[in-house]
């Protein structure tokens, strides 16, 4: 075997090893941020709480809840009902249908008595042409914009324009907020005038019970397949966001549940049509308060709760992650020039930089680890002690990640009532490493080579 | 020399395994006892709770028939309870809810509790004893402000303290040690004026407030958005007695719209005929503010509104129509007229009014 061969071998063994050591570490890293802030918060959100903003009519921000919609006429009707029974003073929800090709529109006005609206539209950012807007007979506070297919960014960008409040919430029409979700995550706006956007927490409905509406009880889905997303949704909200805060450079606000000052979207030209568009947002709030010299905070709040449903089927799972990178993707290049700029502070050199190198080349450095250290073990450039030792330790650190999240999660929120789901949330924990992850992975690496497309790109939907 | 040859290195990595396998463990355990405990707790807490409301109704000396607090989760269930009873009730039944506080010594845990090294311990204890409303608390709360190094704790003291305002003097104190912390928010400002000037009126002495709002009228060591604060303040609590120092305010600041905004809403109730002349302000914020009192002024503003239909800003023109629509028949009919106007975004004003308008009756 040539010198040159050998060589270049260790070299790929150590960066490895030390992307493996990185990734582990920063991981561990944030999730002490988030106990820190989790612990933070169940001290501070306490007896001036979110109670307070509706028993005092001083005390709140009317809010717009904007429901991007295509092709949604199961669950629309299911989405809305749960919204109007939200605990808030005063809010607004506009669904946008983007020129669904199934009954969705037909359905809002079998189920919600819809009549003209007349209300001039000021067209502050640009979207597709809308065709009809709608007010509910019945809820003077529902109004149905139907509008020609533009994409979800393009469908928010059109309920923004016709918005009537100073802050928006951006929902899906899969998800069920929790009657007093507004309440908590607009309380930040109304505590501090640099808060810009806020987003909460988003979990999985799958297996929950569910009536008219409103989730009744929590419970681990009974498929593997689901149950695993659990543990990853609360390792991604509770841990990665919830860390982030403590330096202020959270980059992504779910595009599922998000609270935003209507006038700094408004100035950034509103949502951009890419696959990612979530995060672009952020970003782009994030540049253009930083460029702009604007003091801003933008707050992941642990407590709202969001419900949405997750993939039930590989295929679907495997299409939803790839779209979900190809965003991480589009705008992270869309976003250039906030990659390693001293200009966007800890923002870039943090933020960016752990979506660059953890997030996007995280999972090619990892993919290129499953398949060069078997090469390199029956090249004989490894020792099986070695070998074992070091899947042994990358194998008990993901999984004490993992169970660190679920320990944030039962600190202080105990969703899931029964020992018996936290306990197989343990076992989730193992289990994620064997297959999941991998096929995540697969569709994380293979996003990176086809990372265009804007259009809708809905999931089936299971009745709850 | 390569890594894998040193004597050490497999020892370190079959320490970290060890550790690691072990820490998981621990976790797991601890997590599920964590969990267990929580529950209960939380269980034990809203029967105290509710043992300790119903104690404080139903009993002359509650302290007699409840538990002494030994533990923190005790110690919130008393003061949750506890403060709650005394935002619904008065009289008697707060008395024993005070004295249930003293007897206890609640209000001493707490106290203790803000000398904690956390800060956000600090301001949990401080929110709690500012839910307590106890009049004996003011001197802490004043001592406790001067030696606390974190904001976001001094915001929470202020606040607590002004909910407890008994005269003229702690009105200037509370916006003496409001100027020494950074501008928070409108809201934030708002509620710490309201709180005092609520104190205030439970103490009878509400005018103290309007002599205050016309001292630092000139004073301009404080800042013109507290002084807004104060305006907003005044109208939520409903201070008509203060409408003849507001219109001062009103005709010393024409040039400053946040005070005149302020203003419009107190004076239109008492005074509209200061309606015509902030219809036609140069600031649109002001137009649209006293667009939402115009119904007040009557049809004398028919003629104002119609003209404002055709403002240059979205804002104004939609809320004149409706202005307009809430001005009876004059209204409507003018509102009918301009649906035929040449100036479509008046004529979409109108008729979006007009349905509104419609629908309503």
């Amino acid at each position: 075997m040539s010198h040159f061969l050998v060589s270049a071998a260790y070299y790929m063994q150590g960066i490895i090893l030390v992307y493996f050591l990185a990734i582990n570490s920063t991981y561990t890293l944030l999730i002490l941020f988030a106990l820190k802030d989790i612990v933070q918060n169940s001290y501070l959100s306490t007896s001036r709480g979110a109670r307070r903003l509706l028993t005092s009519d001083s005390y709140y921000k009317p809010v717009s809840i904007i429901v991007p919609a295509y092709n949604e006429s199961a669950v629309i009707s299911d989405c809305i009902r749960s919204l109007l029974n939200l605990h808030y003073p005063e809010f607004e929800i506009i669904v946008v249908n983007d020129g669904s090709s199934d009954e969705t529109i037909a359905r809002l006005k079998e189920d919600f008595k819809l009549g003209a609206y007349l209300k001039p539209v000021r067209r502050q950012i640009p979207h597709a042409p809308i065709k009809n807007i709608y007010i509910s007979g019945d809820y003077p506070n529902l109004i149905i914009i139907d509008k020609e297919t533009g994409g979800k960014a393009d469908a928010i960008n059109a309920g923004i324009n016709v918005s009537s409040y100073p802050i928006f919430c951006s929902l899906d029409a899969d998800s069920l907020l929790e009657p007093d979700a507004i309440l908590k995550s607009s309380k930040p706006f109304i505590e501090n005038d640099e808060v810009i956007a806020t987003g909460g927490i988003v979990r999985v409905l799958n297996g929950c019970l569910v009536k008219d509406g409103a989730v009744l009880e929590a419970e681990l889905p009974k498929k593997t397949l689901e149950a695993i997303q659990v543990l990853e949704y609360a390792r991604a909200f509770l841990s990665g966001r919830t860390g982030w805060n403590l330096i202020n450079s959270l980059l992504i606000i779910s595009g599922a549940f998000g609270v935003f000052r209507k006038d700094m979207v408004v100035a950034v030209n509103g949502y951009r049509k890419t696959v990612g568009e979530d995060m672009d947002l952020v970003m782009r709030l994030h540049r253009h308060c930083l460029d702009n010299k604007i003091p801003y905070k933008i707050f992941f709040v642990p407590d709202p709760v969001c419900w949405t449903q997750v993939p039930f089927t590989l295929a679907m799972l495997r299409k939803q992650r790839n779209r979900w990178h190809r965003g991480l993707l589009d705008s992270l290049l869309a976003n250039r020039s906030m990659i390693l700029n001293p200009k966007y502070g800890a923002v870039s050199l943090l933020g960016v930089s752990y979506f660059l190198f953890v997030e996007v080349l995280g999972p090619i450095i990892e993919l290129l680890g499953y398949i060069l250290i078997p090469v390199f073990y029956f090249m004989g450039l490894l020792d099986s002690k070695f070998v074992l030792l070091l899947i042994a330790m990358s194998l008990l650190w993901g999984i004490s990640i993992n169970i660190s999240a679920i320990f944030l999660d039962t600190y202080n929120f105990r969703r899931y009532k029964k020992q018996k789901d936290v306990l197989r949330l343990c076992l989730m924990s193992v289990v994620d490493f064997l297959g999941y992850r991998q096929i995540t992975l697969y569709e994380r690496v293979r996003a990176c080579f086809y990372f265009k497309g804007t259009q809708w790109d809905t999931q089936k939907r299971q009745s709850q | 020399m390569r890594l894998t040859s040193s004597p050490h290195f497999y020892a370190c990595l079959y320490i970290a395994v060890g550790l690691l396998a072990a820490f998981n463990i621990f976790e797991i355990v601890f997590m599920l006892f964590h969990k267990n405990r929580l529950d209960k707790s939380e269980i034990e807490k809203e029967l105290l709770k509710h043992r300790i409301s119903t104690a404080i109704i139903t009993v002359t000396d509650p302290s007699e028939v409840l538990p002494k607090p030994v533990n923190a989760m005790n110690y919130a269930a008393y003061n949750e309870a506890v403060s709650s009873i005394i935002e619904s009730f008065e009289g008697e039944i707060v008395e024993r809810a005070t004295k249930l506080i003293y007897k206890f010594e609640i209000d001493l845990y707490y106290k203790r509790l803000s000398r904690t090294t956390i800060w956000f311990k600090r301001a949990h204890a401080i929110d709690m004893l500012s839910s307590l409303k106890l009049k004996k608390n003011r001197e802490f709360f004043y001592a406790v402000f001067k030696s606390e190094p974190v904001k976001e704790v001094r915001y929470r003291i202020l606040y607590g303290l002004s909910r407890l305002a008994r005269d003229r003097e702690d009105i200037y104190s509370i916006s003496k040690l409001l100027a020494t912390l950074p501008y928070l928010t409108a809201k934030y400002t708002e509620d710490v004026f309201l709180n005092t000037i609520t104190a205030l009126k439970n103490a009878g002495k509400e005018e103290e407030f309007g002599f205050f709002l016309k001292q630092i009228m000139t004073n301009s060591g404080i800042p013109l958005k507290i002084k807004r604060d104060c305006l907003s303040a005044c109208y939520l609590a409903g201070c008509e007695r203060d409408g003849l120092i507001v219109k001062e305010y009103y005709n010393a600041f024409q040039n400053e719209p946040a005070i005149i905004i302020a203003c419009i809403r107190t004076l239109a109730n008492v005074d509209p005929g200061i309606l015509p002349e902030v219809l036609h302000h140069k600031d649109w914020r002001v137009r649209l503010t006293a667009l939402k009192y115009a119904h007040l002024g009557g049809t004398d503003l028919l003629h104002d509104l119609k003209d404002l239909v055709h403002d240059s800003n979205y804002h104004i023109r939609l809320n004149a129509a409706l202005a307009l629509s809430k001005l009876g028949d004059a209204g409507l009919e003018i509102l009918r007229g301009e649906t035929a106007s040449t100036d479509k975004f008046a004529a979409n004003a109108a008729k979006y009014a007009l349905t509104g308008a419609e629908a309503a009756s």
